[in-house]
């Protein structure tokens, strides 16, 4: 193989929403129809995605594994890449290579109820996972989705939280932080650890899946051990900074793990073991 | 029985090298300081001085700064161009036993899963003629970490410096067969290789402290007096560590790779602004960790040939052999 892995597909941007004063996200379709034909890939894995000229970044591929048409991703405009991406319109081309790292393992929780928590910016990476569960209904029990954010217009694919409430099935419990509702606010007000410890979250043959800033982790970890999840049933994705993506540039790594090759998708049994480094 | 040429010889084919177009690279004198680099002719070809030069071969297979494809920009088109691929033939001649061991290291790094197409091609381009050592500085410690002062690991050809401008020759590979073929007489002349620098670390107990020494107190200590600078590092034979960035104005340009140092604040830091090295003392230790034990338990080989670079350059007398001594004396108690 001579194959260049550091050079990216061109995709073409086919939709790009705003989410929220600095969120946006981005559907791109690769420009090569016989590329787009081949590719695939499983939720929870990730993409190195380029504004030429500015330089490449990794994100979450949002969408779920069986959408066909494109890929999505999403990002907070924060420095000099995201500020790029931040400017481009439909029929713009930017870069992705990928998909990579490992995945959430769909198979294995098949049976099992799902617990989905997430703050602020941490939506897109769970978002994959449910439409894949809720596109699958049959094979999942029920889900229950917790998401946070500091107040109620940095909530990410607002309209979708509707439209998951509608499944057969599903719970979901929206918060914003005391200060952060909106007078028409109908979720909760409160913090993400606090409110999933008054949801009344069943354990019972469930499996989690819990992303967003460290100390919103940190926080609610203890709360689902507590309702008795163990340790193996608690998922999270770790998101260290990565330039390459394929285990080469060596600034990813938490103890001897590489997060973008055995992560970033890590149960709590496995990040206990490793080393306090991310 | 053995074979030998004269250093004269040595220097004729260099010369010829370097006429038939190939690049070649050694030790030489860069403002009184013995350096790598591409030689212009055999004449700056320098076999002795220093014990070894400041900084490593890790150039001429992996470039500090290197055009991964250039881009350019038009309205809602972006065109993608590929850098073209290198043909020309290397070959590094004198090079140390402690700089010709990075490639069977980083071999495993840029191949495990995706294989790196620039640094394959440029290993297989290059012919390692590597010379035995013969003396060594207070900062040499290959002998610590199983080496020594003519570990043939990685090279093609091992020289051995006789008396009276004569050198041994060993030839270990095809390419450095092919090198020398014709050029070299058989003698009885056997070069005597000596022990190598004394022993100034216990690898063992290195093992043991790391095993279960990440939040050990010494790291804060042993990192107080770092300044950052990265020159171990960059100095280093096996540091592979690198940015990729855009390079370019007007709509066009490379994006490229380039060295970059675990030393460095930003290295890890989170678009967010979270850390998890925000302090010197981590990103010591994970240089440590990194070189004794992430790479060893991940692809069964120290990143680390014991050359002993990154004391060498470093402004405070840091790098591996002062804290791995340290480490090792702590864990005798």
């Amino acid at each position: 193989m001579n194959a260049n892995i550091y050079q990216p597909d061109l995709m073409e941007v086919v939709q790009v929403r705003q989410q929220t004063a600095d969120v946006k996200s981005v559907r791109i379709r690769f420009r090569d129809e016989e590329r787009a034909r081949a590719f695939s890939f499983r939720v929870g894995q990730f993409g190195i995605f380029s504004a030429f000229g500015a330089g490449e970044s990794p994100f979450n591929l949002c969408s779920s594994s069986n959408w066909q048409d494109f890929i999505e991703f999403c990002f907070r405009r924060t420095g000099r890449v995201t500020e790029a991406l931040w400017n481009i319109d439909e029929g713009d081309i930017v870069g992705f290579r990928g998909p990579y790292g490992n995945a959430y393992p769909m198979d294995k929780w098949r049976g099992k109820n799902l617990i989905f928590i997430g703050g602020g910016i941490a939506m897109p990476p769970i978002r994959c996972a449910i439409w894949y569960a809720l596109e699958n209904r049959d094979q999942y029990g029920q889900i229950t989705i917790v998401y946070g954010a500091r107040k109620v217009g940095d909530l990410v694919f607002q309209n979708e939280l509707d439209r998951w409430a509608e499944y057969d099935n599903v719970r979901v419990v929206t918060c914003v932080d005391p200060g952060g509702e909106s007078p028409d606010w109908k979720g909760e007000i409160g913090f993400v650890p606090t409110v999933v410890q008054q949801a009344d979250i069943s354990a019972e043959n469930a499996v989690a899946l819990v992303i967003g800033p460290p100390i919103m982790i940190q926080f609610t970890l203890p709360v689902l051990s507590k309702i008795g999840l163990g340790d193996s049933d608690i998922y999270t994705s770790l998101e260290n900074r990565m330039k390459c993506g394929v285990g080469k540039c060596g600034r990813c790594n938490c103890g001897p793990a590489y997060v973008c090759k055995e992560g970033p998708v890590f149960t709590l049994e496995q990040i206990k073991k490793l080393p306090k480094d991310f | 029985m053995s074979e030998i040429f004269s250093f004269a010889t040595l220097r004729r084919l260099v010369d010829q090298w370097i006429t038939e177009g190939r690049h070649v690279a050694g030790p030489r004198l860069v403002n009184d300081r013995l350096l790598y680099g591409w030689l212009e002719s055999a004449g700056q070809l320098t076999l002795d001085g220093e014990a070894r030069p400041r900084n490593s071969i890790k150039e001429f297979l992996f470039p500090r700064h290197e055009k991964l494809y250039g881009y350019k920009l038009g309205r809602k088109r972006v065109e993608l161009t590929e850098v073209a691929p290198l043909v020309d033939e290397q070959i590094v001649i004198a090079a140390r036993p402690c700089d010709a061991a990075l490639g069977p290291i980083l071999d495993h790094v840029f191949n495990w899963d995706y294989a790196d197409a620039t640094y394959n091609r440029r290993r297989e381009l290059t012919t390692l003629v590597t010379l035995a050592c013969q003396s060594y500085d207070a900062q040499c410690f290959c002998t610590s970490v199983g080496s020594g002062p003519d570990d043939p690991r990685g090279s093609d050809v091992m020289l051995y410096a006789l008396d009276e401008g004569i050198l041994e020759i060993r030839c270990l590979t095809e390419k450095g067969r092919r090198l020398f073929a014709g050029q070299t007489e058989p003698s009885d002349l056997e070069a005597q290789v000596g022990a190598g620098p004394e022993i100034r670390f216990d690898l063992d107990k290195v093992g043991e402290f790391l095993e279960g020494g990440f939040e050990d107190a010494q790291w804060p200590e042993m990192a107080r007096r770092c300044l950052g600078c990265g020159a171990c590092a960059y100095t280093c034979p096996t540091c592979h560590c690198f940015d990729i960035v855009d390079e370019g104005a007007g709509g066009q340009g490379v994006r490229a790779r380039n060295w970059d140092a675990c030393q460095f604040g930003m290295f890890t830091l989170h678009a967010a602004g979270h850390n998890p090295r925000s302090q010197q003392a981590q990103r010591q230790r994970q240089r440590i960790y990194h070189k004794f034990r992430v790479y060893p338990q991940k692809f069964g080989t120290l990143l680390c040939t014991g050359c002993g670079n990154c004391t060498r350059n470093c402004p405070v007398g840091l790098g591996v052999r002062p804290v791995l001594s340290a480490i090792s004396r702590s864990s005798t108690k």
